[in-house]
């Protein structure tokens, strides 16, 4: 009875302490647990890869800093693939303050592939009013965006000569953190012109995707960080890219730090029912 | 374990830290960051606005190309800023009008078929349901669990004993659904929290890679 | 006239995008793609409209004297340099500052963006992480059926969807890709058509003028 009294009154900075060191230290000493990609992901991986050389994979950063851990390395994952497979890419954004981090992602990778800008990649920036946008680049991209982020016109840049609409987009990737995201562009984008497309999303938006999964208005589904960490695996797997795999580093510490949540929603259970019950007890003597 | 030597690395730590001292309680340093990036949001959106929007989209064309017709979203536009004048106030109403309607004019048709058709389409009539038995079970559950879920939120009518049970049905699917969200809540917030940890052990001081 | 104009612009622009979508006649397509390109216009100034409102609440706070009126001039000062930085374009090129070069990779609006900007709001979502831990142990009770339920399938979800249930039995993952694909699907779809039947028929009512919240009070 007195452990779970003591436990109940567990001051929550030593919770918060728990949890630091919990994530921190498999951080420092990897565990080494196995992480394997999920069909979901390898469906995206898949669509990415099936992309002929030259083609163009579009990629929209509709996510800011604040979900950066978890679709940030999805973005320089998916940049190293396409680069590495001569993809051309195309990114642009529904999330203004997500500028920073595409133009931050396109200056690592890019020099990582000796990539050149306006022939192998473009980054179209940021426009407002979102449903003009999306529905604009589906009639004419140079029309919704006649300069690119750096105020280049779209008609110097090589790689737009061939590139009018979706109908020119083999594959799009909506990396979602919200609204404006997955679910604009499947309304917007997918249905009205058939665009094909996968979604990366934070984990908290993960569930809610299922539905479009199976109607197949999304080939794929990259889930949070695990489902960076499995991008990440895949393409370092397919000998694409050697580089740093952070949200791989990361999952150790998740692994651990889910294990550590579940034993606290237990052990508070456990003290509550007893405390009821003998609460209940007293209150029938 | 090499120490960062980039100034603006050492920035980042300090206000990292300065957010997380709110752990401890409500204080100066956390106010100060907190509204250190509200002014810095501010100036990126100008910024950025400009940049990608203004600039190319009306200052150049209406300015530089003399494309007139851009007159129109420019006095719409300029019409938000009479809500500073009571006098003509009531012109705000211009642009939210042609917004509205342009934003639920598109909305009808795009969430009528992606939203309602294409997903009692994936309701009712899949392929892979000839798979196998199991995923005809799979769907049959399903789609039960969509039609009770549908009869939970329809509250019009009084629940009578079909219906009331189909409701507590639906219960069950809505709880296994918020589960599932909870389950993949807990995940994002541990994720982002990683992130930050991974930012100050390698870039900061250097003891991951 | 100050409802009824704007009631008539919500109606024919509502309208002109149903037809739009299901003719899409090359004239009509014209003056889609015109419509498309004013609203792009139009939402810029709302933005420019909710930077000014929070200058306004920051400088009434200053005015007035207001608790905590010194952090406001924090943001004013934050906001007017990042902004000035921005559109006059400083970039840092080899150790020398450069006007209007744009905001590209050596801007110092990206250098304020990596280091001012990502940091705070970053931490500011991760310390949720600490609140969720604290919660789960106080708040995170089966009091009912219900919520037993709910428990149950995170506790399979949050256990299936890292390494380690694989770890424990690759059998976890795949009970966790059930739940989501078969309950949690008909749950969530269940949910989407309410909101769709919801957001379908407030549309219809903001375009048709019956659902008028949005004209405000007055004449």
């Amino acid at each position: 009875m007195k452990i779970f009294q003591a436990l109940a009154k567990i001051d929550r900075k030593i919770i918060f302490a728990i949890l630091a060191v919990v994530i921190i230290v498999p951080l420092i000493k990897p565990l080494g647990i196995i992480s394997r990609a999920s069909n979901r992901a390898e469906a995206v991986f898949n669509a990415v890869d099936a992309i002929p050389p030259g083609k163009s994979l579009m990629i929209s950063i509709d996510f800011d800093p604040g979900s950066q851990a978890e679709l940030y390395p999805m973005l320089n994952a998916i940049l190293r693939h396409a680069f590495a497979k001569d993809v051309k890419v195309i990114l642009l954004g529904l999330w203004l303050t997500g500028m920073g981090l595409g133009e931050e992602a396109l200056s690592i990778t890019s020099q990582e592939y000796n990539k050149v800008y306006g022939e192998d990649y473009v980054f179209l920036g940021w426009r407002s009013g979102v449903l003009p946008v999306i529905l604009g680049m589906g009639e004419d991209i140079k029309r919704t965006f006649p300069t690119d982020y750096y105020g280049q016109s779209l008609n110097d840049l090589p790689m737009m000569n061939d590139i009018r609409n979706y109908r020119d987009i083999p594959f799009f990737i909506t990396l979602s953190a919200g609204d404006p995201g997955m679910n604009t562009w499947i309304a917007y984008a997918q249905s009205r012109y058939g665009l094909k497309m996968g979604a990366g999303t934070t984990a908290v938006s993960a569930a809610d995707a299922y539905p479009f999964l199976q109607t197949g208005q999304l080939t794929g589904l990259l889930g949070g960080m695990k489902g960076a960490s499995e991008y990440e695996f895949l393409v370092r797997e397919k000998g694409y890219s050697q580089a740093l795999t952070p949200a791989s580093q990361a999952m150790d510490s998740q692994s651990l730090a889910h294990l550590l949540i579940l034993i606290l929603i237990v052990l508070g259970n456990i003290g509550f029912f007893f405390i009821r019950k003998t609460t209940a007890f007293k209150g029938e003597k | 374990m090499t120490l960062a030597s980039s100034i603006w690395i050492w920035v980042g730590v300090f206000l990292t830290f300065c957010i997380f001292s709110f752990l401890y309680k409500d204080n100066p340093f956390y106010k100060f960051a907190e509204h250190l990036f509200v002014g810095v949001s501010v100036g990126y959106s100008i910024s950025i606005s400009y940049h990608n929007v203004l600039h190319p989209d009306l200052i150049v064309p209406l300015f530089k190309h003399g494309e007139l017709l851009n007159i129109i979203p420019l006095i719409f536009g300029l019409c938000y800023f009479a809500r500073f004048i009571p006098k003509v106030s009531w012109l705000v109403r211009l642009p939210m009008g042609l917004v509205l309607g342009f934003g639920a004019g598109a909305a009808i048709p795009a969430v009528l078929q992606a939203n309602i058709i294409r997903q009692v389409q994936g309701a009712v009539l899949t392929p892979e349901i000839f798979q196998g038995w199991n995923f005809f079970v799979w769907a049959l559950i399903s789609l039960i669990g969509v039609i009770c879920t549908v009869i939970y939120f329809y509250f019009s009518k009084e629940r009578k004993k079909s219906t009331k049970f189909a409701a507590e049905i639906g219960i069950i699917f809505l709880m296994i659904g918020f589960g599932a969200s909870f389950g993949y809540t807990v995940m994002a917030r541990i994720s982002l929290l990683i992130g930050r940890f991974q930012f100050l052990l390698r870039d900061w001081l250097g003891i991951i890679q | 006239m100050q409802r009824q104009i704007p009631l008539m612009l919500c109606l024919v622009f509502g309208v002109f995008m149903i037809i739009q979508f299901f003719i899409p006649h090359p004239i009509s397509t014209t003056a889609y793609e015109i419509v498309l390109r004013w609203v792009r216009i139009i939402a810029i100034f709302a933005l420019v409209l909710g930077v000014g409102s929070l200058t306004m609440h920051h400088s009434n706070k200053i005015k007035r004297k207001v608790k905590g009126w010194q952090f406001s001039i924090i943001t004013l000062i934050a906001a007017v340099i990042t902004a000035l930085v921005g559109l006059l374009g400083m970039n840092v090129v080899d150790g020398r500052l450069i006007f209007f070069a744009g905001i590209g990779r050596t801007s110092l609006l990206q250098t304020f963006f990596q280091n001012f900007y990502i940091p705070v709001n970053s931490t500011m979502f991760a310390m949720l992480a600490f609140y969720m831990a604290s919660a789960a142990y106080r708040a995170f009770r089966a009091r009912t059926k219900e919520a037993t339920l709910l428990l149950i399938a995170a506790f399979f979800v949050m256990l299936g969807m890292v390494p380690i249930g694989s770890a424990i039995s690759p059998r976890l993952p795949e009970f966790a890709e059930w739940i989501l694909s078969v309950p949690n699907l008909a749950a969530k779809r269940g949910i989407m058509f309410g909101i769709a039947l919801g957001a379908i028929a407030t549309s219809l009512k903001i375009i048709l003028g019956i659902e008028r919240g949005w004209l405000g009070g007055g004449k």
